[in-house]
């Protein structure tokens, strides 16, 4: 029985097959710029966030108490050991970094400028966060003797300096004492993490500990998991462990990335719901013509026995054959795109130069969620179902046996 | 520190000179190592009590200054801003590598920012920092002879690798007559001239000699107008100096 | 009398040609209210911008903008102020004076920027004195009353009343100090300049500093703030070599990049939805022809030539799309209009928004007519370029064909 109601319909569709083909392209070019805005717009965003949390901020950072209103360098995360303990022995955690961070000033002959000084250990900063691919210009490496400095492009265009210039960093030590050290630098990195762009000069933690007089402590401890969804319970474990440290989520750190990510999710609703109403619009006029010019034929169709309800289900399997051969063709294209610029990347740089003054990556790799198909999904199914429930009803309004007599 | 210790930094004298460096190994070097470390010792004391004017002329203004300045060594100094009347009362501890200044208008003492340390003092062309900055020519730079003609060296000066200082290369002329220095010029790392200090008038001083003119010449284009005149007007070497001068409440105190 | 044909076909087919209507219509509508909601929200992100603090139009030193150091004053403002007072195209200007100085409450001391502001005349220049928090905004006779930005108040630890002092450098590289009391705290949102700045009174500014008759800027509220350019270039040819005036597009390049980027996102967004609609236009208008095969069969088997055919059909979807379109304009213009007086309000996008350097939340829609029309005229085309394919494909059948087609 299924199958003959199937083969009407299939039928049915192939008789119009211009216009079927029509809804069915409609169906998956729809389709296929939502999938295009929702992989490029969420990799835009995911990258900004990621951007940051392998940069900067991990999934969770540590820091002493206080440390974030009044960053001093009395303000170290304490017992250091029992945290790196914990850490080390969690399954949860993936990778973590200890820095060493203090605000100072970093100066050539022509210009002067204040500055983010983080000692850093590059190889546990590789690992961690694939620092090495931020690399501007220059190496990844603080040199021979370690006497590099690693610092950001826009920082580095501020002072007008290049791979092997020298540079003169100084900062208040542990005693409140200015401390002084010259520095080449090395390599210039480019995160798009605005804060580290502008600011932030990284350096050997040796030399780090001997410029500001730190033996030991650190004032961050960046963890990243394995699993974004583990964040908020491990952060609270560590704030129960180590309730002297203040403890914070990355969108807690950077909350105007989470707005963003919550304005895109907001944004890709309006913008799939919009698509899927003008959609169902295209499918509901098809149907409804469809069904208007069938009224002798299903006038005839009752008339020798066949039930509404048989009628009605082929009306339902033209309207889903339609949104499904839609779906499937959208979602394959969708698919392939995003694919594409998911390995290759989407360079948006043509349309204008201020991507990264903004924080962002001019190259955008698109994400490809399967919440996307499947929303898609129940979205072109509620479409084609509502879409037909006004032929229906037009239908039976229109007492089909009586159409047979008109003409 | 201020001014003996700043006089003495500015030119990169300063330093009490222990034992020389590892030498470089040039035909020269012995002689400028001799006549950095006459240099040094000609310009360098115990203690130094010094009165001296200061002018600074702009494109459009020209400001002239009064101040006396005590100082310990390298390290500690005291300056004290004498006229105009508006300024007096002024005074500026350094103390290694801090900086405290003492207003007496609004009765507080300000400890200068790290921030800070690189913008101009007093409207000068000195910065915070030359005033502060210990650096020594001894410890921070390797030393060469370029050049002798029948009145002056011409020494080059190197930053070590080490040397927390901002300049490419420093070249110095040292007058034959009294090993003192006459003229230092500053360049940055791609031998551009940034700056340059002409040491003149020397005079004696009890049972030394001391140049009592110095021009500080900006030369980046942007302040090519520029220029800080200081004249010393008295000095006394190696006397006692009260140590009182050096600590936060001699700011206060010694401002009246 | 191809109109009258026309015109009776679209009547005739009252259901049809509504819901082609329609759809039309509220495609319109769509990208009416679209782009006034673009324009709009980047009109008022470069308003605030623009508004809170660095104004349309500044006038400064010849060199200051690459080089703000003393030396590229303005050391004659009443000869600028007399200057401006003449050209009729200005609402209202004031003059400032910007330095950096450091503030100091205890020992600790803070860097940041002490300006001397012209009190009545900023009212209208910029929203600080709309931004008062607490205690109150300056007035012209003040003296060492200080009008201090929140977050600055609060690394100093300052509250209304309390003192502080401040040491920086007068006009003439002089030094300047002096103490100041808390008239009023004001917090405009954006943190860097709520963090750093703090203003006096001009005129005791001018006695401390030193800074008789000069300033860093003038500041020009334009009466058209969209002609500053304009503006600015005639202020220019007044007011001789030795200064600059510049509108806000330089002052703040790169806020009109960050506008310039958002705008590529919206059309990429806008162009995704077009693709949309020019599939349902055309499902319609197909639907719509072959509907009526038959009668153009018939037309053509009593000698109408396809071409008279084309006439005929693209005539009646050029009117069809004229209505639709205008209905369309009218109603996206309306929620335009509406949306114009009542801001849609974004509670809690501030963060994100200030990222930017803006501190406003509510987006009106822009509503400028021109820009109406301009979309009309785009969807007309867009929608009669939808009906072309099966405009074509039917003529392309033979008489009998059409005739016998089902």
């Amino acid at each position: 029985m299924f199958r003959l109601t199937g083969k009407i319909a299939w039928v049915s569709l192939a008789r119009r097959r211009t216009r079927s083909v029509l809804v069915v392209l409609m169906i998956a070019v729809s389709l296929w710029g939502l999938l295009f805005m929702e992989g490029i717009y969420d990799g835009m965003v995911e990258q900004m966030i990621n951007n940051a949390i392998r940069s900067d901020s991990g999934h969770i950072s540590l820091f002493g108490g206080g440390y974030r209103l009044d960053p001093d360098l009395s303000r170290q995360v304490a017992d250091v050991a029992a945290v790196d303990d914990f850490l080390a022995k969690d399954s949860r955690v993936l990778s973590y970094v200890k820095r060493l961070k203090q605000d100072g000033l970093v100066a050539t002959a022509h210009y002067s400028r204040g500055a983010a000084i983080f000692g850093v250990d590059l190889e546990v900063e590789e690992r961690h966060g694939r620092l090495a691919g931020y690399l501007y210009q220059g190496e990844f490496s603080f040199g021979r003797r370690a006497r590099g400095a690693i610092i950001g492009f826009k920082l580095a265009d501020k002072l007008q300096v290049r791979i092997g210039s020298k540079i003169i960093l100084s900062a208040q030590d542990r005693h409140s004492d200015v401390s002084a050290a010259p520095l080449k630098v090395t390599g210039i990195l480019k995160t798009n993490n605005m804060a580290l762009d502008e600011n932030a000069v990284f350096i050997a933690d040796k030399k780090a500990r001997k410029l500001l007089a730190m033996d030991e402590g650190v004032s961050q401890v960046a963890v990243i998991l394995h699993d974004e969804a583990q964040i908020p319970g491990l952060q609270q474990e560590l704030r129960r462990r180590f309730p002297h440290l203040e403890i914070l989520r990355w969108n807690e750190l950077y909350p105007a990335l989470m707005q963003s990510r919550v304005m895109m999710e907001g944004f890709n609703l309006v913008t799939s719901l919009l698509i899927f109403c003008v959609a169902a619009l295209g499918v509901f006029g098809v149907m409804l013509v469809s069904v208007l010019e069938r009224l002798r034929e299903f006038g005839i169709m009752l008339a020798i026995g066949t039930r509404f309800s048989q009628i009605r289900n082929i009306i339902f399997a033209e309207s889903f054959f339609l949104g499904f051969i839609g779906f499937g063709l959208g979602a394959l294209i969708g698919w392939g795109t995003l694919y594409y610029f998911k390995i290759y990347g989407l360079d948006l740089s043509m349309f204008s130069d201020a991507f990264d003054e903004f924080g962002m990556d001019a190259v955008t790799y698109a994400i490809i969620r399967p919440s996307y198909f499947v929303t898609a999904l129940v979205a072109v199914t509620m479409a084609t179902f509502l879409s037909v429930l006004v032929p229906l009803w037009v239908l039976k309004k229109a007492k089909p046996i009586e159409a047979i007599n008109k003409n | 520190m201020l001014f003996k210790k700043s006089l003495i930094k500015l030119a990169l004298f300063g330093l009490v000179w222990a034992v020389a460096p590892v030498l470089p190994l040039s035909a020269f070097a012995d002689g400028a190592d001799e006549i950095i470390k006459k240099v040094e010792h000609n310009l360098n004391g115990k203690t130094a009590v010094m009165e001296l004017t200061m002018v600074v002329k702009t494109k459009r203004t020209e400001r002239t200054m009064k101040m006396e300045s005590y100082s310990i060594g390298n390290n500690k100094s005291f300056i004290k801003i004498l006229y105009p009347g508006k300024d007096k009362g002024i005074t500026f501890l350094t103390v290694d590598n801090s900086m405290w200044q003492y207003v007496p208008r609004i009765e507080k003492t300000i400890k200068i920012p790290t921030s800070m340390m690189l913008q101009s003092w007093m409207g000068s062309d000195f910065s915070n920092d030359d005033l502060v900055n210990e650096s020594s020519i001894s410890e921070d730079y390797t030393q060469k002879l370029l050049e002798e003609t029948d009145k002056e060296y011409r020494v080059e000066l190197l930053p070590t690798e080490d040397a927390a200082v901002v300049w490419g290369k420093i070249i110095m002329a040292v007058s034959k007559m009294y090993y003192l220095p006459t003229t230092v010029q500053y360049f940055d790392e791609e031998d551009m001239l940034i700056r340059e200090l002409a040491y003149t008038d020397i005079k004696p001083f009890g049972d030394r000699f001391y140049p009592t003119r110095w021009l500080m010449l900006p030369k980046e284009p942007q302040k090519a107008a520029n220029k800080t005149i200081i004249e010393i007007s008295n000095a006394v070497f190696d006397a006692e100096v009260d140590e009182s001068y050096f600590t936060k409440r001699a700011l206060k105190r010694y401002s009246k | 009398m191809l109109f009258k044909l026309a015109l009776r076909n679209i009547t005739a087919h009252k259901k049809r040609s509504s819901v082609t209507a329609l759809l039309t219509a509220i495609m319109t509508a769509l990208l009416v209210f679209s782009s006034a909601w673009i324009d709009g929200s980047h009109d008022t992100m470069i308003q605030s911008a623009v508004e809170i603090y660095p104004g349309y139009l500044q006038i400064t030193g010849k060199e200051f903008r690459a080089n703000p150091s003393y030396d590229h004053l303005i050391f004659d403002a009443a000869a600028i102020e007399q200057e401006l007072a003449q050209n009729n195209d200005i609402a209202s200007f004031g003059a400032r004076f910007e330095s950096f100085v450091l503030f100091s409450a205890d020992e600790k001391a803070v860097g940041g920027m002490l300006t001397g502001i012209e009190p009545e005349k900023e009212v209208h220049l910029s929203r600080l004195s709309s931004s008062l928090k607490k205690g109150e905004y300056l007035s012209a006779d003040d003296t060492n009353q200080v009008y201090i930005g929140h977050e600055l108040a609060k690394r100093l630890k300052l509250g209304v009343g309390d003192e502080v002092a401040f040491v920086g450098s007068g006009a003439d590289y002089s030094f300047a100090a002096d103490n100041l009391k808390v008239k009023g705290i004001f917090q405009t949102g954006l943190f860097d300049f709520d963090a750093n700045s703090a203003f006096l009174a001009k005129g005791y500014f001018d006695r401390i500093m030193v800074a008789e008759n000069y300033a860093t800027h003038f500041i020009v509220l334009p009466k058209r703030p969209g002609q500053a350019a304009e503006l600015a270039a005639a202020i220019a040819d007044n007011i001789g070599p030795q200064y600059q005036s510049a509108s806000w597009n330089q002052t703040m390049a790169g806020l009109v990049k960050a506008m310039k980027l958002d705008s590529i996102f919206s059309y990429i967004t806008l162009g995704i939805i077009f693709i949309v609609i020019f599939f349902v236009i055309m499902i319609y208008t197909f639907l719509a022809v072959f509907a009526r095969i038959r009668e153009i069969g018939i037309l053509r088997a009593i000698g109408t030539t396809p071409k008279q055919i084309l006439a005929l059909l693209l005539l009646e979807s050029s009117l069809l799309a004229l209505i639709s379109v205008v209905i369309g304009g009218l109603i996206g213009g309306a929620f335009a209009h509406y949306f114009h007086h009542n801001p849609i309000v974004f509670a809690g996008m501030e963060e994100q928004f200030k990222q930017y350097g803006l501190a406003a939340s509510a987006m009106p829609t822009a509503f400028m007519p021109l820009m109406i029309l301009r979309d009309m005229v785009v969807m007309f085309g867009l929608s009669v370029l939808s009906t072309l394919y099966p405009i074509l494909k039917v003529n392309r059948f033979r008489p009998v064909e059409a005739i016998h087609h089902v």
